[in-house]
């Protein structure tokens, strides 16, 4: 008996195919059972997340006869009457323990290192698991894919750092301030990015927001869903004084803040440092307000910029947590009991 | 094992701080992005043949062995240690020793030079209980300024990164900087408070005839010393000095102690009777 896995991820087919093959986590009992009773699998574990659906099988049938009958199954289950070429793949033992572990490191997903896989992988076992279509050999499988995906968190740096804008500004804002709990947050404008900035912000730990729009029941409305307050657009120079950090995304056509503007509020400030997040395209704040001691001005790009190398850095772990997988699959296929 | 004196093992301290400032420069080259451990585990190896080297020579006139240039470097740099050491046991701040260790390394070869430790008799002529106290009070407070101005020297790296904008700063797993800021004055503070003990209990110390204190350019140093420090604490916290030349100032104060230290100690009457 082998493990096999057939699927189809963000990597081999749009999202308007993969939504056609998705099951909704009540399907999934049944469809389960009829793999079973099929005779297709002994094992099965159904993963199905908004970048793939994958089948985790331990069958007893040869790999091709198996591959055609799983394929058959998932037309089946979803009625689909289009036309297949490459979207489904099909992964033979040993890679698709390779594989397995692969997604569990998060090392398959669009966003390489991310985590929410690994919760979904264990949600759909669980499922298997509790509905008994998982035996010895997946069970071993998974519970060695969890350890190892542990152990690349831990060993290797394929998770470490923000790679979206929102979550660099958060990033960059713990490497100025000791502890975001003693800190407010001014928005200045309220868009999409910026309200979302603040809330990561206050998700970790940022003491308040206040929120201030040229429109001013836009403010207030932001203000009330982020628990903060709003001040009018004419008044936010005067909040400079207890903020320490500023996230500016306003349709200005110039500058809104500039050095003549921000050094005498720096000195009533006594110095804090200061920490600007300018989203806004044409830019909000003048880039010679980054040359005044403790203010710390990043634009859109300077964040992207940060992302980006992030991003970089987890490729470049990538043939690190290969290696890891490599002999961690090894190992599991030595062991006299799988 | 008698030829193995205290000055060997201070040798091989120094050494072990020349290996822990190699490291350190791996260290940055790398981004402080990983906390191995080894940066401190080295301190703390120098540290041990730094105390074996002290204690040997202490007990040999059973007193604060601070009574030569040689002895007022190894015991300065010892209370560096200490203060790194301490300071290191917080994890976000492990890498200050990794900081302070090419201080160490250089300081350390600057006082095995063989003139700065003429030999003198078992039992020095002016040691004793008051004297041991402040030499060694004072010798902390250049200890914690020493860190202090490491830790300086960490923030304004810090803080170039996160205003050049570099990944670096975001990678790294330095302390923030306001961290590293609180961190720099408190031990400017500390250092700053055995100062002020460490001059009052001075004052009280007998005098060799005809010296006088305030003629003494040991003295006159250390006041210049106490006043410099004071007003770096008293700009910063009441009138707003910026961080940034705050940690200038603290760096170029330590400097200036480290330059001239040893000539003030050379042409002292009251410590050179």
């Amino acid at each position: 008996m082998s493990v096999v896995v057939i699927g189809l991820s963000h990597r081999t087919s749009p999202v308007e195919l993969r939504e056609r093959f998705a099951f909704a986590e009540e399907m999934i009992p049944s469809a389960l059972k009829s793999l079973h009773d099929s005779g297709i699998a002994d094992e099965a574990v159904i993963v199905s997340t908004c970048n793939r659906v994958e089948i985790y099988a331990a069958t007893p049938l040869m790999p091709d006869a198996a591959f055609a009958e799983l394929k058959k199954f998932l037309v089946a289950q979803h009625a689909f009457d289009g036309a297949l070429g490459d979207e489904i793949y099909t992964i033979p033992e040993p890679q698709s323990l390779h594989h397995l572990f692969k997604v569990a490191s998060g090392l398959d997903s669009m966003v390489i290192g991310e985590t929410e896989i690994f919760g979904q992988l264990k949600q759909a076992y669980e499922l298997a698991f509790q509905q008994k279509y998982t035996g010895a050999r997946l069970n071993k499988a998974f519970q060695r894919a969890f350890n190892v995906a542990k152990h690349i968190r831990t060993e290797t740096n394929i998770q470490r750092g923000s790679v979206s804008v929102m979550s660099a500004a958060v990033e960059l804002a713990e490497k100025i301030f000791s502890s975001l709990a003693e800190h407010e947050v001014l928005v200045i404008g309220a868009g999409e990015t910026s309200e979302k900035t603040a809330r990561a912000l206050l998700s970790r730990g940022a003491r308040n927001v206040v929120v201030t729009n040229r429109s001013p029941e836009r403010a207030t409305a932001l203000a009330a869903e982020l628990g903060g307050r709003a001040v009018p657009f004419e008044q936010w120079p005067d909040e400079f004084e207890k903020i320490d950090i500023a996230i500016s995304s306003t349709a200005a056509p110039k500058h809104i803040l500039d050095r003549a503007k921000l050094e005498p509020l720096m000195k009533r400030r006594k110095n804090r440092p200061l920490l600007l997040i300018d989203i806004a395209v044409p830019r909000d704040i003048d880039p010679a307000v980054g040359t005044l001691d403790n203010v710390y001005l990043y634009n859109v790009d300077d964040l992207q910029g940060i992302a980006d190398d992030y991003l970089k850095l987890r490729q470049e772990e990538v043939a690190r947590c290969e290696k890891i997988i490599a002999e961690k699959v090894a190992a599991l296929l030595a062991a006299n009991r799988f | 094992m008698a030829w193995f004196t205290d000055r060997h093992f201070f040798l091989l301290a120094v050494a072990v701080y020349g290996l822990s400032a190699a490291y350190a420069v791996f260290l940055w080259r790398k981004g402080f992005r990983r906390d191995d451990h080894v940066a401190y585990f080295l301190l703390l190896a120098g540290f041990a043949l730094h105390s074996v080297a002290l204690g040997k020579r202490g007990f040999s006139f059973h007193a604060c062995p601070v009574n030569n240039l040689y002895e007022a470097t190894t015991f300065l740099l010892w209370a560096l240690v200490v203060a790194g050491l301490a300071v290191g046991l917080l994890p976000r701040l492990r890498f200050l020793g990794a900081f302070a260790s090419p201080v160490l390394f250089a300081v350390g070869v600057f006082a095995l030079m063989p003139s700065l430790d003429p030999p003198h008799g078992a039992r020095p002529e002016f040691s004793g209980g008051l004297r041991s106290l402040h030499a060694a009070t004072i010798l902390l407070a250049y200890g914690a300024f020493g860190l202090g101005a490491v830790a300086a020297g960490m923030f304004l790296m810090q803080q170039h990164d996160l205003k050049a904008h570099k990944i670096r700063a975001v990678l790294s797993l330095l302390p923030s900087i306001q961290r590293l800021e609180l961190v720099t004055a408190r031990l400017v503070f500390a250092g700053f408070v055995l100062l002020t003990v460490g001059l009052a209990v001075g004052h009280e110390l007998p005098r060799p005839e005809g010296a006088s204190f305030f003629s003494d350019p040991k003295v006159l140093w250390s006041a210049f010393l106490w006043l410099a420090y004071l007003e770096l604490l008293v700009a910063h916290r009441f009138f707003g000095r910026s961080s940034r030349r705050f940690a200038i100032g603290v760096i170029g104060v330590f400097l200036f102690l480290l330059l001239t230290f040893w000539i003030t100690n050379l042409y002292s009457a009251l410590h050179h009777p």
